[in-house]
């Protein structure tokens, strides 16, 4: 049963991010028009815009939440070269730039903080290849960023994502959309050293030779190998298990046991986007052919597709699409592949899941 | 066997992938947000951000489902089944042998009738709308729980309450009986009929009557015909009558009830032959059931209504006494005499089959993906009572005991998106050796704490799993929320929770900056009762302290206040920037009429105001470096008692004028003190 509810964003360019506070309470969009919004639920189930500003001066590319232990903090990326912090003033609804990170000198196109354990900080990649770590100087003063650590991918780079295990050394995974398939693998590992108080390259992911879109760890819950996933020409999901620190057991010196737990050749050449569910148990990804895809791994670790979203071909404009439970008849309708058609009383209309009965309402604004 | 489950196909009132491509992020629990984006990446086509070529605004679809879980009926079915779920663990450990094995039994049927009630209230909803729609929702729901009950009951019949002596004929007579009850409210109908054997279902009810082993109730039925007491009918009452019941015979032996039913068949055989029934058709097709006639079945199937009901039922009159792991001989053919009349086979009978085939890890698979919703339910109680039977066997299957885990877990992830059920999801954690622990941190991190009430219960649980680094987590992101919200008090008490020293610095400064300003204290209650947690910090100690200065001067014990304040002064407790308060505090208890501070206490205020102005006369002139004042320090010296704001700050024309006033009344405490004490006496 699936229950759907439009929301109208109202942005007047194309939305590049979508990002959701960690209690699922509050999001925020980012779009092309260079503004960034932020929503929030309702008791009802409703979101309503609280926010809305311009936030750079090109397209802004990502938006992401700080942990709430800091506060209600976002952090924006964008074509002008900039990556920004923003704090939403106390008891207003109005969000302040508490600092403009210019170290780039190209377009930005990922910001991410770390994981809470690390304290405050925040990864930035750009297109000319470099990584940023920044780390708030005083978490209670968010107007001053020191930049930490600063390393050259050799490549373009077009996302990252940070590990969240809080029992391995930090580790940032990059993607690169450069083009040429012959540049070298195009999915890097970099692996902070407290000895050496660096970041060090410490696995390429040569399998990837196509331009990567997007990145994403999945969240560690207390697995003993990470999981990443990766949007390329195909979906592929990686596990890798930390070496212990035994030489006999690794002899090349590797620091992970890569396995390649997925490949799927399935959005018709390109997959845009990944993104994880809480617990890491369900993948969605995203792509060419216009479709949502969610993933999941049976209790074999098997991936497998298990459902595909596919828009309807309605416009999306200002209308509100309300859907409930119990309400015929529906658009979300499964195709009618399920299962066999028994005719036998009992049993005649359980054939495979339900498909949901939605009720759509148009109102238009 | 039992296909893949395919994965589903969901179309969503969005653009078409012809306009843009979709993209989607996840949100709580199982909720999408889904939204066109351009088709080709952003970067590629759209690098300037003024191009805003673009005029069509898109939409983001908030996608969420599982929501089926919800709806009171099942939340009903949900806190039923955790109440017996939690019992259950703890018999596991606590009982072990026959009783553990009894209460297993028990659970199993437990599990079964809080189904049983969910679809009985589903099945009056669904009497009570007139809405079609919701009557077909409705509708659905109770075939699903329908369905569960028929799986369930089969799999504790297989594998839970085994028969001993292997008669497990009897067993799944019952589970047709219960779940397929057509013939006997026709027989109701027939009996109320004036003229029964007028009655259009007569021979119908008669018939399914019979094939279910209803044998009392087909003799009642044949007793109303109006020929009962002509040879044929007797005979055939004579028959049913001497029909070996296993249930009467509970004292034999398996050996011994075949003889008997073999013999009673031969002579329904004899009979038969005999031609004794020729007169009525029908009841000729009686004693050909009695025989266990192949072709009569096939003719009767559809009063079977499915294969797995021919399959007890031709059993009962072919085989009785068959042994519960050749069951699966008889299946396909069963299943061949549906298909042949253009039944297609789906989930339920794959499921089924695959549980009279013992497979119970398809039967598992199957039913924790292919029954809607409330899939994961029925997987993880099931599986849960299957692996304290020890019928999943970790040693036979590579996943091993994990199964019964991610079932449990998977069950989880649905209550977990819910408001109010997640409290039941943290009990099943619990019981999840392997992963539950991981993913209880992780689900805490992410419940949203929409009350005090709420973060205090989610600290409980918490604290009582020893998952101290949430609880401290919890604490400050309440502490930060209250003091964004201009509530100090509450956050302060937050932050004493979690030991947050550089956060309860910050706000203790907080505090003694309102009270210089405005000369009072708020939040009295939380500083009167703060205890030992006040010595979490230098200044919140002194907080503290100079709270209790003030509760003593008001109690007029000024001997005490007296003696606190100089020992705030001398212990170097107070930050410096509020020196020139604590002094000026000082000054009505220099002006008393008697006298309170002795010429040793005197001495040493005087050297503490000798060092302010010292301190002051030396940063002052030299003060180049303005800006420290408005530098913010870091939590580090924050926390070393005197922050560098207050070290350079410029005292104002007011304060020296204080000062002067406050070195004045010293010079007179002591001379008064000394003439006092008499420590100098004159010549």
């Amino acid at each position: 049963m699936f229950v759907a509810k439009s929301i109208a964003v109202d942005h007047k360019d194309l939305i590049h991010d979508v990002s959701y506070d960690f209690h699922g309470r509050r999001m925020a969009t980012c779009s092309s028009d260079q503004t960034v919004k932020v929503w929030e639920q309702g008791d009802d189930g409703t979101w309503h815009c609280t926010a809305s500003w311009k936030t750079h001066s090109g397209s802004v590319w990502r938006v992401t939440w700080a942990h709430p232990e800091f506060g209600q903090v976002l952090a924006t990326c964008s074509f002008d070269r900039t990556a920004a912090v923003w704090e939403k003033e106390a008891g207003q609804n109005h969000w302040l730039k508490r600092t403009s990170l210019v170290d780039s000198r190209t377009s930005v196109t990922d910001v991410k903080f770390a994981p809470k354990h690390m304290g405050l900080q925040l990864a930035t990649s750009s297109a000319d290849g470099i990584i940023r770590i920044y780390e708030a100087v005083d978490v209670m003063n968010l107007s001053n960023w020191s930049l930490q650590h600063e390393f050259n991918c050799h490549m373009g780079c077009s996302c990252l994502t940070w590990n969240t295990s809080r029992v391995h050394p930090p580790l940032i995974a990059m993607g690169s959309d450069d083009p040429n398939p012959s540049g070298g693998p195009k999915v890097k590992l970099y692996e902070y050293s407290e000895v050496q108080r660096k970041w060090n390259k410490v696995e390429a992911l040569s399998v990837v030779s196509d331009a990567v879109h997007d990145i994403q760890f999945a969240p560690n819950v207390g697995r003993s190998y990470h999981l990443l996933a990766v949007a390329s020409k195909e979906l592929y999901i990686f596990s890798l298990k930390p070496y212990r620190k035994d030489p006999a057991s690794n002899p090349q010196g590797n620091k992970f046991e890569i396995r390649q737990a997925g490949m799927f050749d399935c959005h018709d050449s390109q997959v845009w986007r990944v993104s994880w569910n809480v617990i890491g148990t369900i993948l969605v990804s995203s792509g060419a052919d216009g479709c949502v895809r969610m993933w999941k791994a049976n209790y074999l670790g098997n991936w497998k597709c298990i459902s595909e979203l596919k828009g309807d071909g309605t416009p999306g404009e200002g209308h509100a699409a309300v859907a409930q439970n119990n309400q015929p008849p529906g658009t979300l309708a499964a195709n009618g592949s399920m299962g066999a058609n028994n005719n036998s009383s009992s049993s005649n209309a359980i054939r495979g899941v339900q498909m949901p009965h939605l009720h759509r309402s148009y109102s238009h604004t | 066997m039992a296909s893949e489950r395919e994965s589903e196909e969901i179309s969503v009132p969005l653009p078409s992938s012809e306009d843009a491509s979709l993209q989607a992020t996840w949100g709580l629990g199982n909720q999408l947000f889904v939204y066109a984006a351009d088709r080709r990446p952003a970067k590629d086509t759209n690098g300037e951000g003024s191009d805003m070529g673009h005029t069509q605004s898109y939409d983001i679809l908030d996608l969420r489902w599982g929501q089926d879980m919800h709806g009171p009926t099942t939340r009903k079915l949900i806190n039923e089944s955790h109440s017996v779920f939690v019992m259950l663990q703890g018999q596991v450990t606590s009982l072990s042998g026959s009783a553990l094995y009894n209460q297993l039994k028990e659970a199993s049927r437990q599990y079964r009738s809080i189904a049983k009630a969910c679809s009985l209230e589903l099945q009056l909803l669904m009497s009570n709308t007139v809405d079609e729609g919701e009557r077909e929702y409705y509708g659905n729901q109770v075939e699903l729980l329908e369905t569960m009950q028929i799986i369930w009951s089969l799999c504790e019949i297989l594998f839970i309450d085994i028969a001993p002596g292997e008669m497990v004929l009897v067993q799944l007579l019952n589970w047709v009986r219960w779940h397929f009850s057509a013939g006997r409210e026709m027989a109701q109908d027939v009996i109320n009929d004036e003229i029964p054997e007028e009655h259009p279902a007569y021979w119908e009810a008669i018939f399914r009557l019979l094939l279910q082993g209803e044998i009392e109730r087909v003799r009642k039925l044949l007793s109303l015909h109006s020929c009962s007491q002509t040879q044929p009918f007797t005979s055939v009452e004579e028959l049913l009558k001497k029909m070996p019941q296993w249930g009467n015979l509970r004292t034999v032996s398996l050996a011994e009830f075949d003889l008997k039913w073999r013999h009673w068949r031969e002579e329904c055989m004899r009979r038969y032959e005999e031609g004794h029934f020729t007169a009525f058709a029908e009841l000729e097709r009686v004693v050909q059931v009695l025989c266990g006639d192949m072709l009569v079945f096939s003719e009767l199937k559809d009063y079977c209504e499915t294969w797995y009901h021919l399959l007890i039922s031709r059993l009962l009159y072919q085989n009785p006494t068959v042994r519960p792991t050749d069951l699966a001989f008889h299946v396909q053919a069963c299943m061949e005499e549906f298909q042949r009349a253009g039944h297609r086979m789906g989930h339920v009978d794959n499921i089924l089959q695959a549980a009279l085939e013992f497979d119970l890890h398809q039967v598992i698979k199957d039913s924790s993906t292919s029954l809607g919703d409330r899939s994961w339910w029925f997987g993880a109680h099931l599986t849960d009572i299957l692996h304290h039977c020890g019928q999943i066997d970790s040693q036979k299957l590579p996943f091993g005991s994990n199964l019964r885990e991610y079932l449990l877990l998977e069950y989880v992830a649905g209550l977990m998106s819910h408001h109010s059920l997640w409290q039941v999801g943290v009990d099943y954690l619990d019981h999840c050796p392997v992963f539950g622990k991981e993913h209880m941190k992780l689900y805490i991190e992410n419940l949203p704490l929409d009350s005090e009430r709420k973060a205090n219960k989610l600290i409980h649980i918490c604290e009582e799993r020893d998952l101290l680094e949430q609880v401290q987590s919890i604490c400050k992101i309440m502490g930060v929320r209250c003091s964004q919200d201009g509530r100090l008090g509450s956050a302060l008490s937050w932050f004493l929770r979690s030991k947050d020293v550089p956060a309860a610095t910050r706000l203790t400064e907080k505090f003694l900056q309102d009270y210089k300003e405005n000369g009072n204290f708020s939040h009295l209650d939380l500083l009167d009762h703060m205890g030992p947690t006040m010595l979490l910090t230098q200044q919140l100690t002194f907080l503290g302290k100079y709270r209790e200065f003030h509760r003593m001067y008001q109690e007029k014990d000024l001997k005490g206040a007296a003696s606190l304040l100089l020992s705030m002064l001398t212990a170097r407790a107070a930050p410096r920037h509020f020196w020139v308060t604590l002094l000026m505090d000082a000054l009505p208890l220099l002006e008393t009429p008697q006298v309170i501070l002795g010429t040793s206490q005197t001495y040493e205020l005087m050297h503490c105001l000798e060092e302010l102005t010292q301190d002051l006369t030396r940063n002052t002139p030299t003060s180049t470096t303005p800006s420290r004042a408005s530098s913010t320090p870091t939590p580090q010296s924050a926390g070393t008692g005197v922050t560098a704001a207050g070290s350079s700050q410029i005292l104002s024309q007011r304060d020296l004028e204080k000062l002067k006033l406050l070195r004045l009344a010293l010079c007179r405490n002591l001379s008064r003190s000394i003439v006092h004490e008499g420590t100098i006496v004159p010549l």
